[in-house]
């Protein structure tokens, strides 16, 4: 009993450690970062050029959501200020809330003035405030300082006039300021809706963010979920963890799975939220992971509505379903009840199935096929009619239909089989 | 307007003092670790003429400001130019040295290729200034092509010339008319040049404070002439188009005294904005900048790596940049961005290479400051010119749209997704909706033996696709009925897939 309770406190206490190291951004975008021509290393010595000697700079972090943009320029920056404590000042815009230049130069002016410890007036206007970020530009110049101003969701600040991005590409242009602009996007074409001249100041300097190849994955998902030895956990509970574990990667089926999961989103940010749900499925009595923590966390995460309906139709309403599918394949346009109960009665009587009931019960499984909304009315216009005349027509595809009827326990051969005609 | 300390040189001294052995030895990424002081070189030079009480200047402003120096610069013995030497690339200084030369900001001492816009504009200004007449003048032309530069120089110019004839030279107002909060504020602007001293009065806008003014003849004799140049005029346009006429009507004005330059990218801004004042016969004067052709880009480049001793650059290379960027849109930034980034990628190979070699001498022993060194004793030719390929690089870069590469990197599904939508509009059809490109979809799914995934997968990927810009969904209430049309050309998803062979047969 005692040796059961440790076991289960260890592996809580595993599972906590690989639970906080999957939110953490900075230990999963480090790994991928090593190499010297990686978008990390790119973006640093991109940016250490600017600082050290002294140049504008422009450019862009292109790629799906997911990808690391954010992360990876996070990593970076907070290098460069362990780096260059007194050199970089970095002011961060978000497209969603400072689209409006208004609203971008008093953001500006406001986080400058904390930086710097001035003052700031919420009362200032448009021009004081673009004065003072062109002020501010010159000042820092002089004094060997970079700002760095990160523009999150740049395609929104390509809306409208496009003023506060000309005055900062702008200020660029002239030898006085230090400056570098980093735009963040998943837009891949974001440069084309910059106007003319903002984009002739442009650096054209993009990164992209692509994911990672296959070995690139696996490798990355050993790294992740194998334990630390010099962690606080016992040395050869450890070790059997990751020996499991690197069994478990190795397996045909795991890559398999692994393969499929990827196959629909190949993000980093996709694949992190995959580990997540699997890790939390460990069962905390064994202790390790096993295969099926990851198939449970793939179904759970490929979950199919319709499906889970179909699951709770009675066999009646499956013929019913089935009916309006070989109606709709014989090319009528519409159907309502009564041509469903005479294809059903069609079916009866060529097939001699014994599931045959009245049309009072065909009636309530109707109506209830219409509450799961796997059916519904073509149009709301016929309220006065009763449900059996008006037109209906099927809210699930045929292959779901399939799909729902193999998995469906004790489903009638009969119907399979029809629906293969 | 707020000050910084200015930073006191010392923490900085310490780190020139370290010499930066760690070229060779860090195989991850270097950061360059030698720091350029501004106050540095600004201490060892002469004072300029012209200089501000707080601050040192930095190399480059002091060659802009005083007006003499730039002949003095460009006139190299022709026996030097033969005799250039190579340059070392993994000098620092030499690097920063050619990286400044190159850069945008750095504004040239001449400006080649645009005599003629510039002779243009300075008669223009110097007929005004001589006879005490007001007149405007519309400078338009693609961007990157010198306008405001050489509006900088011909405003240097007209000073100095009006000086040199013992004429009044006149006052400068130079702006950007993005700065500007309101379109109206430019009248109280010019208004403040001509009573600076006096306030606003209450009832009477600016505007018409200087129309009052213009119209009267009151003691005009002894007020300067005003040269107002307006950068980016399109910014000025209004619905009414009121403010940019009121502008140019001001040289209309009998007793008027402002010469008006207006510069903007659109060639015809003074025939579409300003119909009434061909009536008045008062038509604004308009010089073109023509895009820069081939050569000129080449001259130009040229112009500005004069100023380093040793050669850069492969002859070949700027005339494939020249080209390349003449064809394209003749746009000089982008041809300076170009050369930065070879520059760059030389940089990177040099530093990559002298890493591996450190690397694999080294055997895990610290490498010492003499073997790194030893490779700036020994640099071959070829090594350090940017040659062809860098450029091509450089090239492809700035003018390839990431678009094939991403989508050779999509999963697989999604890839299945655009194959299906391109065969779905070859026949002609521009738009359809979600629920027909998913019928689609699964079409190819069978024909491949891939299980199809259900709707909403489905039209959650859509949803990826467009938001990368590659899709563009319309809105609906429901999701099947979303119309979807393709924003890339269905020729370039061809050529990003032709690699797998499930595509190639699909797409045949």
């Amino acid at each position: 009993m005692g040796r059961e309770k440790e076991k289960e406190k260890l592996s809580e206490k595993a599972l906590n450690l690989l639970r906080s190291r999957l939110s953490d951004p900075n230990f999963i975008f480090r790994p991928l970062s090593d190499s010297p021509d990686s978008n990390y290393s790119k973006l640093k010595f991109i940016i250490s050029t600017s600082v050290t000697e002294a140049c504008n700079n422009s450019i862009l972090l292109l790629g799906p959501r997911g990808s690391g943009k954010v992360a990876v320029l996070e990593l970076v920056l907070s290098d460069l200020l362990q780096q260059y404590p007194e050199a970089i000042s970095v002011i961060r815009l978000n497209g969603l809330l400072h689209s409006d230049d208004n609203c971008a130069l008093k953001e500006i002016a406001r986080q400058l003035c904390m930086e710097h410890q001035l003052l700031f007036s919420k009362v200032a206007s448009f021009d004081d405030n673009s004065q003072f970020m062109i002020a501010m530009l010159r000042e820092c110049g002089l004094a060997h300082k970079t700002i760095i101003f990160v523009l999150d969701e740049f395609g929104f600040f390509a809306q409208g006039k496009q003023r506060l991005l000309y005055s900062l590409l702008d200020a660029m242009q002239s030898v006085n300021s230090q400056a570098v602009v980093i735009g963040v996007s998943c837009r891949l074409d974001v440069d084309q809706l910059l106007e003319k001249r903002v984009r002739s100041r442009f650096s054209h300097r993009k990164l992209l963010f692509l994911s990672p190849s296959k070995e690139d994955t696996e490798r990355f998902i050993e790294h992740i979920l194998s334990l630390p030895m010099d962690s606080s956990l016992p040395h050869n509970y450890t070790a059997e963890f990751n020996g499991r574990l690197k069994k478990l990667l190795s397996d045909e089926r795991f890559k398999e799975l692994i393969d499929t999961y990827l196959s629909f989103n190949f993000t980093i940010g996709h694949l992190v939220r995959f580990l997540f749900q699997a890790v939390s499925y460990m069962d905390l009595s064994a202790g390790f992971l096993s295969l099926g923590n990851f198939k449970t966390a793939l179904s759970s995460n490929q979950r199919q509505p319709k499906l889970e309906c179909i699951r709770d139709c009675s066999v009646l309403e499956l013929y019913m379903m089935v009916c309006m599918k070989r109606l709709e394949v014989k090319e009528q346009a519409s159907y309502n009840f009564y041509s469903v109960m005479t294809e059903y009665k069609s079916i009866h009587d060529s097939f001699q199935t014994s599931d045959y009931y009245a049309a009072n019960v065909c009636l309530r499984a109707f109506e209830h096929l219409l509450q799961c909304q796997l059916i519904s009315f073509i149009d709301n216009k016929g309220h006065n009619q009763s449900v059996e005349f008006r037109p209906v027509k099927l809210l699930i595809s045929s292959a779901e239909l399939h799909q729902g009827l193999k998995s469906y326990q004790q489903c009638p051969a009969i119907l399979l089989k029809l629906m293969d005609r | 307007m707020p000050a910084i300390a200015d930073r006191s040189s010392s923490p900085f001294k310490a780190m020139l003092a370290a010499k930066s052995c760690e070229l060779a030895g860090s195989g991850g990424c270097c950061t360059p670790q030698k720091r350029r002081l501004r106050s540095d070189t600004a201490l060892a030079a002469k004072e300029s003429p012209v200089s501000t009480p707080m601050k040192l200047k930095s190399p480059r402003r002091r060659l802009d400001s005083s007006p003499s120096s730039p002949a003095n610069r460009i006139k190299k013995d022709p026996s030097e130019k033969t005799l250039k030497k190579c340059w070392n690339p993994r000098d620092v200084e030499q690097m920063r040295a050619v990286k400044e030369a190159v850069h945008v900001s750095t504004a040239p001492s001449t400006v080649v290729c645009r005599e003629d816009e510039q002779k243009r504009v300075l008669d223009f200004c110097k007929a005004c200034v001589q006879q005490e007449k007001a007149g405007s003048l519309y400078v338009c032309g693609c961007p990157g092509t010198g306008k405001s530069l050489s509006m900088e120089l011909v405003k240097q110019q007209v000073i100095d010339w009006a000086k040199m004839e013992g004429l009044q030279s006149p006052e400068v107002l130079a702006m950007n008319c993005t700065s500007l909060a309101n379109t109206s504020v430019i009248f109280s602007k010019i208004l403040g040049m001509h009573q600076p001293k006096k306030k606003s009065i209450g009832s009477t806008s600016p505007l018409q404070h200087l129309q009052n003014l213009y119209s009267n003849k009151q003691a005009q004799s002894s007020s300067k002439m005003m040269l107002i140049i307006a950068d980016e005029l399109d910014y000025l346009i209004t619905r009414d188009r009121a403010v940019l006429h009121d502008l140019f009507m001001l040289t209309t004005f009998p007793f008027s005294r402002c010469i008006l330059i207006g510069i903007a990218n659109s060639i015809d801004l003074a025939d579409r904005f300003l119909p009434r004042l061909q009536s008045l016969n008062c038509k604004p004067m308009v010089v073109t900048f023509r895009a820069y052709s081939k050569d000129q880009i080449l001259s130009i480049l040229q112009e500005r790596l004069l100023v380093l001793p040793y050669i850069v650059f492969h002859q070949q290379a700027l005339e494939l940049c020249a080209r390349k960027v003449a064809a394209a849109s003749g746009d000089m930034r982008k041809a300076l961005s170009v050369c930065r980034s070879a520059v760059e990628i030389l940089e990177a190979e040099l530093r990559e290479s002298a890493s591996n070699t450190g690397l694999t001498s080294a055997e895990g022993d610290f490498v010492s400051p003499r073997t790194a060194l030893a490779y700036e004793v020994f640099p071959s030719q070829e090594n350090n010119t940017v040659r062809i390929d860098h450029m091509a690089l450089a090239l492809s870069k700035t003018f390839r749209s990431p678009i094939v590469d991403t989508i050779q990197s999509l999963p697989q599904h999604q890839q299945i997704i655009l194959c299906s939508a391109v065969k779905y509009f070859r026949g002609g059809k521009k738009d359809t909706t979600v629920g027909e490109l998913n019928k689609s979809y699964i079409d190819i799914c069978k024909s491949a033996l891939i299980p199809p995934v259900g709707i909403l997968e489905f039209s959650s990927m859509c949803r990826v696709l467009n938001d990368q810009g590659l899709f563009k969904l319309g809105q609906s209430r429901d999701d099947k009925f979303k119309r979807v049309t393709l924003k890339v050309d269905g020729a370039d998803i061809s050529f990003a897939l032709q690699g797998v062979r499930l595509f190639r047969n699909c797409l045949q």
